[in-house]
C-alpha cells in the first residue's frame, strides 16, 4: 500500500511500537452476573466479550450429545457498530461461521472434555469494536472466560498475530497492518507445553522465512500468557479475600 | 437456609421481605439501582454509551449512513432502533433470530423516539428528495438482570447525545456527495425522554426498577416514559388492575427518576469534555 | 345494539357500537365488532391442547395473534398481540383450565380510529361467545387530546392522527380498575387524569353495550 509506511527505519510502526511490542492489554474477569463466566479483554483498540454457560445439559438436539465427551458450542458475534462500516449481519455470514468454527476447533483442544460426557459448554463471543486480530483477542477473552467458570482447561490458550515487513518479522498486527495484504499468521498455543493448537497463514510467504514469523508468534503468545497469568492472578485474589479464604 | 426457601418457594421469600417494605437485596420499594453511564466508548460508531442498571448492562452504539428518503416524506432522515437480546446476556435466551421480546423492545424504543420527539428528522436531511441520513441504533444487552427498557432507553439517549456527523458537502454539478470526516457536527438533541418501570407483585405492591427475579414473579408491569415535566408515554400491557391513585404514584416517581437521570448524563457528558 | 352517534361538539359520547356473534361456525367463539367506521373479527379456540414449550402448570396460556388488513406482520404488530395477550390473561380464569391454551385470533378489518379499543373490546365479546370462564369482563376505551387541549373520547382516525396524543384505557367490571394503559404523544399529569375520568364514565357505555349484545343472542336462541 503506498504512501503508509508500516515500519520505519527507526524500526517504528503507524502506532509507535517497535516490531516485538504486543498491543497494550487490559482485561477483567467476572464482569457479568448472568454467565457462570465472563471476562471482557482490550487489545489496542479492539474491545471483545467472552461469556461462558455450562456444563450443562444438551440444549436443541439431542443427537448432538456425545456419550464420552463435552460438545463444545461456540457462537461468535460482531456488533453492528463495530466495525468502520456498518455490519448487517451480525452473525451467520460466511467469515462468523468460519470464526466460530475455528473457536470451537481450538477450544476442543484445550478443554479436558471427558470430564463432562452428554453435556454441553456455550462460549458466546462478542465484538464490540474491531481493530484487527479479532481471532486472537477472541481466544484470550475466551480462555479467560472458561478459568471465571472454573471449566478445566489443559492449560490457558493464548493466541498472536504475526506479519512480516520490510524483511523483518512484526507481532500483534492491528487492522491498518492486516488489511495492508502482507502475510499474516495466526498461531493459537498452550504456552507452557508450547504446543499449538491452532495455526492460520493468509496471503503469500517465502518457506525461508515463515520460521521467523511463526517464532515471532509463538513469543507473543508466551508474552500475552504472562499478562492473562497476571490478571487471572489478581482476581482469584480480590474473590478469595471477598469470600473470607485466604 | 434462606437459600433453599428462595429456590423451593420463591414467592414466599419474597413475601417475607416485602411485608417489612424492603427487598432482598436492600433496596426500598422505590429504590433504584444505582446506574453507571459511560459515554463514547466505542470509537468506530458514530455515537455510543453503555449504560449499568445495577447489573443490567446495554450498550448502544449508533451508525451513520446515506440512504435516499421516503417518498412520502423527502426533507426527513430515519432513525432505525433495533434491540439485540442474545444467548450471551442470560439463559433464558437461544441463539437465533429476534425473540419475541426483542422485537417488542425494539417497537417500544422505536415509539419513544417518534412520539417523544427528540430529534427532528429535517436535521438529517442532506440533500431534499435525494440523501438523507440514516441513524442505525443498535442496543446490544451485555447482561440481562431485569428493567431492559429502562435500561435501552437511557442507553440510546445517552448515544444519540454523544452522536456526531460528519459534514456533507453536495457538488450540483457532478451530482455527488462529498463525506468530510475531518469535519463533524454534534447531533442536536431536543428534549431528553426517561423511562421508568414499575412491577406489580401480588395484585397490590408496586416495586420500582425490578429484576429478572422480581421481574418472573411479577403480576404486572408499568413503563412510563416522561420528558421534563409531560409525560411522553405510558405503557401498561394487561397484567394486575391499578388504582388510578396507584398510576399517580407511579407517575410521580418517575418524574423525580427522570431528573436524577439527566444530571446523571450531564454530569457523564461533562468529565467526557473535560 | 346501537348507541347513540357522535355529534360534533359533544366529546363524551362513543361512537356507533354494532356487534355480531357466533357467524364463524368453526371457532369455539367468535365476535365481529363496530365502533363507528372501524371493524375488528376475532375468533377464539379453547381450552385446547398446547405445546409442550408452552406448558404452564397450573394455568391457562393465552396465546394471541394479531393479522393486519395487508402486509406481513413485523414488529409494531408483535407489540399489540403483547398487549391483548396480558389484558385478556388477567380477566381469565386461567385455573381453571392449567396445562392448556386458549388461542385469540384477531383480524383487522378497518382501522378508522379507536382501533386498540375496538380489538380489546372484540376480544372480549369473542370470549363470552366462547364460554370461557372470566373473572370479570373489560372495556376498552380510546381518547384522544387534540391541539387545542379538547379531549374528544372515540375519535375518528383523522382526530386521531391530527391530536397531540392518544390514549387508550381499559377497564374492568368489578370496581373499574385501569387493566391496560397504553398512550402515544405528550400530555402532563393533569390531562392524563382528566381523560381517564372521562373514559371510566365512557366505559360504563360499553359494558351497558355488552349486556344487551349478550341478552339479544340468549333470547334468540
Amino acid at each position: 500500500m503506498a504512501g503508509i509506511e508500516l515500519l520505519s527505519d527507526q524500526g517504528f510502526r503507524v502506532d509507535g511500537r517497535k516490531a516485538n511490542e504486543l498491543r497494550r492489554i487490559q482485561c477483567r474477569l467476572g464482569v457479568f452476573t448472568q454467565a457462570d463466566g465472563s471476562a471482557y479483554i482490550e487489545q489496542g483498540n479492539t474491545k471483545i466479550l467472552a461469556a461462558v454457560y455450562g456444563p450443562h445439559e444438551i440444549r436443541g438436539s439431542r443427537s448432538k450429545a456425545l456419550h464420552d465427551k463435552v460438545l463444545v458450542n461456540c457462537q461468535y458475534s460482531m456488533a453492528t457498530f463495530s466495525t468502520g462500516e456498518r455490519k448487517r449481519r451480525p452473525r451467520g455470514d460466511r467469515k462468523s461461521k468460519e470464526m466460530t468454527m475455528h473457536l470451537q476447533q481450538t477450544f476442543d483442544a484445550a478443554i479436558l472434555t471427558s470430564l463432562y460426557p452428554r453435556s454441553q459448554i456455550d462460549i458466546f463471543v462478542e465484538v464490540l469494536q474491531s481493530d484487527g486480530g479479532n481471532y486472537c483477542a477472541s481466544v484470550n477473552a475466551a480462555t479467560l472466560a472458561l478459568i471465571d467458570a472454573g471449566i478445566p482447561l489443559k492449560d490457558y490458550v493464548c493466541a498472536c498475530s504475526a506479519s512480516f515487513v520490510n524483511d523483518k518479522p512484526i507481532m500483534d498486527i492491528s487492522y491498518l497492518e492486516e488489511s495492508s495484504g502482507g502475510a499474516e499468521l495466526i498461531v493459537a498455543t498452550l504456552p507452557k507445553s508450547e504446543q499449538i493448537v491452532f495455526l492460520e497463514m493468509n496471503s503469500r510467504l517465502h518457506e525461508d522465512n515463515l520460521s521467523h514469523v511463526l517464532d515471532m508468534a509463538v513469543k507473543g503468545c508466551k508474552d500475552i500468557h504472562d499478562v492473562l497469568d497476571q490478571a487471572v492472578r489478581e482476581h482469584v485474589g480480590e474473590v478469595a479475600a471477598i469470600s473470607g479464604l485466604e | 437456609m434462606a437459600a433453599d426457601v428462595k429456590t423451593a418457594q420463591p414467592l414466599q421469600y419474597y413475601r417475607k421481605f416485602i411485608e417489612k417494605d424492603v427487598r432482598p437485596d436492600e433496596r426500598t420499594l422505590e429504590e433504584f439501582r444505582p446506574t453507571v453511564l459511560n459515554i463514547g466508548c466505542v470509537t468506530t460508531a458514530e455515537g455510543s454509551a453503555l449504560v449499568k442498571l445495577g447489573n443490567t448492562t446495554v450498550m448502544c452504539g449508533i451508525k451513520a449512513e446515506i440512504a435516499s428518503p421516503k417518498t412520502e416524506e423527502p426533507k426527513k432522515g430515519y432513525i432505525v432502533p433495533n434491540v439485540e437480546l442474545g444467548p450471551l446476556c442470560s439463559i433464558l435466551f437461544r441463539p437465533g433470530p429476534p425473540g419475541d421480546q426483542a422485537q417488542r423492545l425494539s417497537q417500544f424504543t422505536n415509539d419513544v423516539i417518534t412520539h417523544s420527539c427528540c430529534i427532528n428528522k429535517e436535521d438529517l436531511c442532506i440533500v431534499p428528495g435525494k440523501y438523507v441520513w440514516v441513524l442505525y441504533c443498535d442496543m446490544v444487552c451485555l447482561n440481562y438482570d431485569g428493567n431492559i427498557s429502562d435500561a435501552c432507553v437511557l442507553a440510546l439517549l445517552a448515544a444519540l447525545k454523544n452522536t456526531s456527523l460528519p459534514k456533507v458537502v453536495w457538488d450540483e454539478d457532478t451530482e455527488t456527495i462529498e463525506t468530510d470526516h475531518n469535519t463533524t457536527t454534534q447531533l442536536n438533541i431536543i428534549c431528553e425522554p426517561v423511562s421508568s418501570t414499575f412491577s406489580i407483585f401480588d395484585n397490590e405492591v408496586l416495586l420500582v426498577d425490578p429484576t429478572v427475579e422480581e421481574e418472573s414473579l411479577s403480576t404486572g408491569e408499568v413503563t412510563i416514559v416522561t420528558i421534563d415535566d409531560k409525560i411522553c408515554m405510558i405503557r401498561k400491557p394487561g397484567g394486575s388492575p391499578l388504582t388510578p391513585q396507584q398510576l399517580d404514584l407511579c407517575i410521580n416517581r418517575s418524574f423525580i427518576r427522570s431528573q436524577e437521570v439527566i444530571r446523571l448524563i450531564q454530569e457523564t457528558l461533562n468529565s467526557v469534555d473535560r | 345494539m346501537k348507541m347513540s352517534e357522535q355529534k360534533s361538539g359533544s366529546q363524551n359520547v362513543l361512537r356507533l357500537m354494532v356487534c355480531e356473534m357466533a357467524h364463524l361456525s368453526r371457532p369455539d367463539g367468535s365476535a365481529t365488532t363496530f365502533q363507528g367506521d372501524t371493524c375488528v373479527m376475532t375468533s377464539v379456540y379453547g381450552p385446547t391442547e398446547v405445546r409442550m414449550a408452552k406448558e404452564q402448570i397450573d394455568r391457562t396460556t393465552v396465546e394471541v395473534v394479531y393479522k393486519p388488513k395487508s402486509g406481513l406482520p413485523s414488529c409494531a404488530e408483535k407489540s399489540l398481540e403483547n398487549i391483548i395477550c396480558n389484558t385478556c390473561e388477567n380477566i381469565l380464569l386461567g385455573n381453571a383450565h392449567p396445562r392448556s391454551a386458549i388461542n385469540i385470533t384477531v383480524q383487522e378489518v378497518q382501522d378508522s380510529g379507536s382501533f386498540t379499543a375496538c380489538c380489546i373490546n372484540c376480544c372480549c365479546l369473542a370470549l363470552l361467545d366462547a364460554g370461557i370462564g372470566m373473572k370479570c369482563t373489560m372495556a376498552a376505551v380510546n381518547c384522544c387530546i387534540d391541539n387545542e387541549e379538547n379531549i374528544i373520547v372515540d375519535p375518528t382516525r383523522k382526530e386521531e392522527e391530527q391530536s397531540q396524543a392518544v390514549l387508550t384505557f381499559a377497564f374492568d367490571s368489578k370496581d373499574k380498575n385501569i387493566i391496560t394503559v397504553i398512550t402515544k404523544g405528550k400530555y402532563s399529569q393533569q390531562q392524563f387524569q382528566k381523560c381517564l375520568v372521562l373514559c371510566r364514565d365512557a366505559s360504563d357505555s360499553v359494558f351497558k353495550f355488552y349486556r344487551e349484545t349478550m341478552e339479544k343472542k340468549l333470547s334468540k336462541t
